[in-house]
């Protein structure tokens, strides 16, 4: 709260500016994945300054994009009996997790070329145009995109951009449970009239913690180490657990 | 309540998972099996990722192999030396399946792999097992049966090294020995399973051994011949999820426990015809996910 206190008075300060301005910040810039996470709600505070009515007159998108990674996606197809896997398509450095929130359908609110450059919606997200040259409808593109939105990882939504106060806004943003660990990007962009007036970004770390963490840690680091302990602990639970039972 | 599990990199509902693991270790105390052909694949069914499924049995095997083990032991019903060379064979077999595996999983075809080798055997085994189960039962009982003759295998006796098995009484060559733990050694290390299923068989009708030291003996294999594959798993894929192996196991001591209390009132090929059709019925549930045509005509999966 403090955070949004101090922002608010230094924006009433700056009272006179012509065009809007945007600024963010969040509530946690870190989200804790441990043994029962089951998904984060992070709330985004904003401020618009320089702008009357601005519930009324300006639109907002907020996209958060995961840490890249690559990804294949395979053709399936009948050979005999069963379905098998066909050649791959690489699809390199796409966010692993990706969601936009904005007050109105993306599309109403940001001209095309804006879209493009900004990546603004899950279909505008660049890595993912495989055989751009040839033809965008490519089926391989829209299946990965199903397949990421089926997961939850890549979404588009409307709604959950409240304005509290005059120039305050909050973004509700919700990251699932299977959200991949890493450095987060967020951008906030402020639109009025189909015009980009200014934009803001902050940072979130996404990080395993707890036994989980170590568990991780242990099992990529010294593999091997992990690989006898794990022996070692089935050989003792096994060995408790036949003890507990022939007692009884 | 969600757990998130660190090596699968999923969120289970751990009651779920117990209760999987109490109903597959009711049915291995039921019918005396190890019960991994089973958990492997339901555990893909619940969406674990089968690499992971496959690493992580191996090491719930040896964990619900020890008790069972050391009972054999104190009953002094395990031959060690044929274990050593079951072990010995076995050890190889799982290196040479943990690069099997590792090949697939490079590829990226793994899944596919693992569940073709599962429709095979499970199919294959289910088969025999409700052949041989249904002739029991159709049998009339009041023919007594002929036993089976204690025959002294000649061929294996004239095989190299041939040496006396003095608690199984018999007088072969290790090679045979080593030849079945080394393909049992393959499938723990492929498919995440004891192996048992095959292993019980062959040493009863293949090296002869009297039945009293046979599951004493396969055991004593399966718990070093799994340690090895999980330890590989681990090194080779970084595969093994010790928190689902113990959540499967938490529910997997007491299932057996009850499971072999149920088994003890049921008629051997009774048993077996049961256990057959639910070996058919996962390998339908495999194979029709092979077949029918899929939800999503694209695979799409992280890559290197």
């Amino acid at each position: 709260m403090k955070i949004i206190l101090s922002m608010l008075a230094a924006f009433s300060l700056a009272g006179a500016a012509h065009a809007a301005d945007i600024s963010i910040a969040l509530t946690d810039d870190r989200v804790e994945v441990d043994a029962d996470f089951s998904g984060a709600a992070v709330t985004l505070f904003g401020a618009v300054t320089g702008a009357e009515n601005p519930a009324a007159t300006l639109d907002i998108i907020a996209i958060v994009t995961g840490p890249p990674g690559n990804f294949s996606v395979r053709p399936l197809e009948k050979r005999g009996l069963i379905w098998l896997p066909g050649k791959p398509a690489m699809i390199e450095n796409a966010p692993r997790f990706y969601a936009s929130t904005a007050t109105q359908p993306i599309q109403e609110i940001a001209p095309l070329p804006d879209q493009a450059k900004f990546e603004l919606g899950v279909d505008n997200i660049r890595a993912v145009d495989l055989y751009a040259d040839t033809d965008s409808e490519h089926p391989f593109n829209a299946a990965f995109l199903d397949a990421l939105e089926s997961r939850g990882q890549y979404m588009d939504r409307v709604g959950g951009v409240s304005f509290i106060k005059g120039a305050l806004f909050t973004v509700d943003l919700e990251l699932p449970a299977n959200t991949p660990v890493g450095d987060y990007d967020i951008a906030v962009y402020l639109y009025r009239d189909g015009m980009l007036i200014d934009h803001d970004s902050a940072a979130l770390k996404v990080n395993k913690v707890g036994l989980e963490r170590r568990i991780f840690d242990l099992a990529h680091r010294r593999p091997v180490l992990y690989g006898l302990l794990c022996v070692a602990v089935s050989l003792l639970a096994g060995w408790i657990a036949g003890l507990a039972f022939r007692k009884s | 309540m969600q757990i998130y599990l660190p090596i699968a990199e999923i969120s289970v509902d751990p009651f779920v998972i117990v209760t999987l693991g109490a109903a597959v270790g009711f049915l291995s105390g039921m019918f005396g099996v190890g019960g991994g052909f089973l958990m492997t694949p339901l555990l893909i069914f619940y969406g674990v990722p089968p690499a992971v499924a496959v690493g992580t049995e191996a090491s719930q095997i040896v964990a619900s192999s020890v008790s069972g083990v050391l009972a054999h032991l104190r009953r002094k019903t395990v031959d060690l030396l044929m274990g050593g060379f079951l072990i010995a064979g076995g050890g190889v077999g799982a290196v040479i399946g943990i690069a099997i595996f590792r090949y697939f999983r490079e590829i990226g075809q793994i899944e596919l792999f693992i569940s073709i080798a599962y429709v095979v055997f499970l199919g294959a085994i289910g088969a025999l097992m409700l052949m041989e189960s249904m002739r029991a039962l159709l049998r009339d009982p009041g023919v007594k049966r002929s036993r089976r003759k204690h025959r002294s295998a000649e061929w294996m006796a004239a095989m190299p090294f041939a040496m006396r098995f003095r608690r199984s009484g018999l007088y072969i060559s290790p090679i045979p020995p080593m030849v079945l733990g080394f393909i049992a050694g393959v499938l723990a290390a492929i498919m995440g399973v004891g192996g048992g299923f095959i292993m019980v068989p062959a040493m009863l009708y293949i090296l002869n051994m009297p039945t009293n030291v046979v599951v004493g003996t396969s055991l004593f294999q399966i718990i070093f011949v799994t340690a090895i594959a999980t330890v590989l798993h681990a090194a080779a894929n970084q595969t093994v999820d010790i928190l689902l192996a113990l959540l499967l196991l938490s529910g997997g001591v007491i299932g057996a426990q009850l499971g072999a209390k149920v088994g003890r009132r049921l008629r051997g090929e009774q048993l077996r015809a049961l256990l057959a059709l639910i070996v058919l019925a996962v390998c339908a549930r495999l194979f029709f996910g092979l077949a029918l045509p899929p939800e999503a005509l694209f695979v799409v999966d992280p890559a290197p």
